[in-house]
């Protein structure tokens, strides 16, 4: 395959030819209640390439069928010479790479027969259903995927990569007459089966959640100082701000390229935000994009400061910047567009006794339910929350909405806390029509003021 | 060895599916062309019954067959109890869904025409940024099953959709419509002219006091009702008990004037086909007629839980088992001609799109859409665009009670043929 690959881009006509060959395996089973709804194994092998033709545009092929790559890259070509650039489009230098790699796994899950994936989330939906009478709904889904990534281009590089991915995930729903509540737990890893054996607590998580919620009372609107948990600090940080600091969304958007301007402040002192896909292991971790350029940390605000942004080749060489390894497809079926990988609030200093110790009426909000973000705006619900009360954890309550503007909401995070930890939950970003495609978010626990909270 | 031979000697059962389409797309963002792609997708899924139960594996792999093969037996040990058999071979209407014009488009003909569209968009509205998005396939399917059912067809579905987004300050103007077909038609243009005309009747703002009155829906508009109705005639929402038409056939629902067909048989249209993704004849089927329910649509697996037969309507992709779902909806146009309509109505509006689509408890008959393009009735003429309205009801209760149903219907978003449809009184909520 190397060589037919290195032989084609060398004969490519187009002034710039990027191949990716893709081929991965997927195992998922889902419990739905009682019933197994899903117990099966699917195979999706394909490529992708595309010509650039820098005076008219890009052309892409998809397809299943390897045998006939040189026709499908003459394909792309012909796509790419229809097309009418109002600027030439150019691409930021990065330097050309050969490297083979391949993962270890301790126990590789593509050798764990289904009936044995099947028990596993059988047993974890079982623990589910039994928690509690008031449980009237449960899901307990396994999911594996194995992909093997190949990824060439005619300035010379040439990468194969692995890419392993277990999740396992549990939501219960809850009804006392006509009060509904749910919860949801999701665990993923990147590395071997045994990671998500011995998880009942993940189970007994989602479940108690969803029972508890029931006799949680809705919390009075207002403005509360909160301190947010690692799960939402995460979320929070990566839809909130990190999607601003997409060249593409910032190139396109005259109001986003005002905001975002290299300089500004956009916190105290105290506040450290990067992007790296190198950190190993992680949910976005990426050693190398999907235009070849190698994974770096790239620090987006530094003490309060905005001083990066992520970009592809094409973003970078448009704003006179360097390519920073954010380039990424969710399949052989999409072309790069500038993504996220692992997306981290820098740890500090604070122990978490000493965040909530000096507020006397306030929000502990944990985990995040779905949010929403328009430029500076956004939106987010925690999937549950706590009172603050002199200075300590009090009651539960529900219905804990955060709403505000970015600017003065990172402006507002006045201790970070000490216990920095990567979420390793299963959901992904989506954009342009490419979800879920895996990311990583971390973060301490944070202490923001003056927030407002929506509710009742 | 072939993998059907190989699997009819280790199940009672087993279906073999292929499926390979070549599809071109090419796309102009905010008046520029963007990208050109074709994809290519090549697969193989496979269904087997063993031991009564129901196992699905599916593979875009062609040379790892015997894997598929093992997954698939291996999901059958874990499936759920199979209630019916893969079917015997029937002999199916001719459809037309193969057109040889369509095929041979080449891709500078598909931008050729993306640069007709926006010469009739510009010059009417120089601020306006279009999105144009044209697909061309060619797609071919084999299916095949142990009692020897082997067929194969071929469809070369083209469709275009456009939106046009004119932003001027905080007013936002969104319109969007999508037409498809499987045969070449010459008037591929129409589409834009339609979004042209509303574009420049919505250039006058005016207003208009909220309360009830009288709401027409145009073809595009219909789809609000039709969503949750179609849902609530979807055979899998049936057996489930969650259609409010579950267990109703014979009853009379709706209004008279109101007809509803599900029609995979129509030369040339964009849902059609010979036959199903099971390879079940598709067929009209007659859902409600004249305000009575008649019928559901279903695929084989949920028509034998619900103890009917296929109705032709099993729809799947490579990787999913199949599910039951509409080919081409048609409501049925009625009598009165649109202009007497308009003419009847003293103070009302006219909705063309709403915002949030399938948003909300959609099949219970709810729904609630704020209006993306609507137009005030007076005195039964169009006198201008109304802003920052909204409509919810049930159509449970509103298609009960319906003043015209219009001569005049449109094919909308591709698979949808519909009427102008007035409903007499209905609640329009807005700032006021």
């Amino acid at each position: 395959m190397q060589d037919r690959i290195k032989e084609i881009l060398k004969r490519s006509k187009a002034d710039y030819t990027e191949i990716r060959i893709e081929e991965k395996e997927t195992t998922r089973v889902v419990f739905r209640g009682k019933d197994l709804e899903v117990a099966n194994a699917n195979i999706d092998k394909g490529g992708f390439i595309r010509c650039l033709i820098k005076d008219k545009g890009w052309g892409v092929a998809t397809f299943n069928n390897l045998e006939d790559l040189q026709n499908k890259a003459e394909q792309a070509y012909q796509c790419a010479q229809v097309g009418s650039v109002p600027e030439r489009i150019e691409l930021a230098s990065v330097d050309p790479t050969e490297n083979i790699t391949a993962v270890e796994m301790k126990r590789d899950f593509r050798d764990i027969p289904l009936a044995e994936k099947k028990a596993l989330a059988e047993h974890y939906n079982q623990i589910l259903m039994e928690h509690s009478g008031k449980i009237i709904d449960t899901q307990a889904a396994y999911a594996d995927s194995f992909t093997h990534l190949i990824l060439a281009n005619s300035e010379g590089t040439y990468i194969e990569q692995e890419k392993p991915s277990v999740i396992i995930s549990a939501f219960a729903v809850s009804r006392d007459g006509d009060n509904v509540q749910q919860a949801h737990e999701s665990l993923a890893t990147t590395q071997g089966y045994e990671y998500v054996l011995d998880k009942d607590e993940l189970a007994l998580k989602a479940a108690q959640h969803a029972v508890d919620l029931l006799d949680a009372k809705p919390v009075k609107a207002g403005r509360y100082p909160v301190v947010v948990d690692q799960t939402l600090a995460g979320v929070f940080i990566h839809e909130a701000f990190g999607h601003l600091s997409e060249a593409d969304f910032v190139y396109e958007n005259p109001k986003a390229r005002e905001m975002m301007t290299m300089g500004r402040k956009f916190g105290k002192g105290l506040l450290n935000v990067y992007d790296d896909g190198s950190i190993l292991n992680q949910r976005g971790t990426t050693l190398y994009d999907d235009e070849g350029t190698p994974a770096m940390r790239n620090w987006l605000i530094r003490e309060g400061i905005l001083v990066g942004r992520l970009h592809s080749r094409q973003t970078a060489a448009r704003m006179g910047e360097h390519a920073s390894g954010n380039a990424r497809a969710l399949s052989y079926r999409f072309a790069p567009i500038v993504r996220m990988t692992n997306t981290a609030i820098e740890n500090g200093t604070t122990p978490f006794e000493e965040l909530i110790k000096d507020i006397e009426l306030g929000v502990y909000a944990c985990d995040a339910y779905g949010g929403e973000t328009m430029l500076e705006n956004f939106s987010f619900s925690s999937g549950y929350a706590y009172m603050i009360r002199n200075g300590r954890i009090a009651e539960m309550v529900k219905d804990v909405i955060l709403a505000g503007n970015l600017f003065s909401t990172l402006e507002n995070i006045d201790a970070i806390g000490n216990d920095f930890k990567w979420l390793n939950t299963g959901g992904g970003c989506g954009k342009a029509n490419q979800a879920p495609l895996p990311v990583g978010m971390g973060a301490p626990h944070i202490r923001i003021q003056n927030v407002v909270i929506g509710g009742e | 060895m072939d993998i059907l031979t190989q699997l009819k000697k280790q199940t009672e059962q087993v279906e073999v599916l292929s499926l390979q389409n070549e599809k071109t797309t090419v796309e102009y963002e905010a008046n520029q062309l963007k990208t050109c792609t074709v994809a290519e997708t090549k697969g193989t899924a496979v269904r087997v019954i063993r031991n009564g139960q129901l196992g699905f594996a599916a593979s875009s792999d062609v040379s790892a067959m015997d894997k598929l093969a093992a997954n698939a037996l291996e999901s059958a040990a874990y499936g759920d109890k199979a209630p019916f058999s893969f079917p015997d071979f029937k002999p199916a209407p001719i459809v037309r869904t193969f057109d040889k014009v369509v095929a041979d488009l080449p891709i500078a003909r598909l931008v050729e025409i993306g640069k007709e569209m926006l010469d009739l968009i510009l010059p009417a509205a120089a601020e306006a940024r279009c999105n144009i998005s044209m697909e061309r396939s060619l797609f071919s399917a084999s299916i095949r099953n142990q009692k020897g059912l082997d067929i194969s067809f071929k469809t070369s579905p083209l469709s275009i959709s456009l939106e046009i987004d004119v932003i001027q300050a905080d007013d936002v103007l969104i319109l969007f419509d999508q037409v498809g077909t499987t045969v070449w038609q010459d008037d591929y243009l129409d589409l834009t002219r339609r979004l042209v005309d509303n574009l420049k009747r919505a250039k006058t703002i005016t207003g208009i006091k909220p309360g009830k009155m009288p709401v027409l829906f145009a073809p595009t508009g219909t789809l609000a009702l039709g969503l949750p109705l179609s849902q609530g005639l979807n055979g899998k929402d049936v057996y489930k008990g969650t259609s409010p038409m579950a267990g109703k056939i014979g009853e009379r629902l709706f209004n008279e004037k109101i007809t509803i067909i599900d029609d995979g048989t129509m030369d040339g249209k964009f849902a059609s086909a010979s036959y199903d993704d099971e390879g079940v004849p598709r067929r009209r089927n007659l859902l409600i007629e004249k305000g009575i329910l008649k019928g559901f649509i279903y695929d084989l697996k949920t028509a034998a839980q619900s103890g009917v037969e296929s109705t032709g309507n099993a729809s799947r992709s490579l990787f999913n088992p199949p599910v039951p779902s509409f080919t081409n909806l048609v409501i049925q146009p009625g009598e009165t001609a649109l202009a007497d309509i308009l003419a009847g109505i003293d103070e009302g509006i006219l909705v063309e799109n709403v915002l949030g689509l399938g948003q909300g408890n959609t099949i219970s008959g709810a729904f609630s859409n704020p209006l993306a393009l609507a137009f005030k009735i007076e005195k039964g003429e169009i006198v201008g665009r109304v802003k920052d309205l909204s409509i919810a009801g049930n159509i449970y209760d509103l298609l009960k009670n319906i003043s015209a149903v219009s001569k005049e219907a449109q094919w909308v978003y591709s698979t949808f043929y519909a009427p102008y449809i007035l409903i007499p009184e209905m609640n329009v909520a807005g700032k006021g």
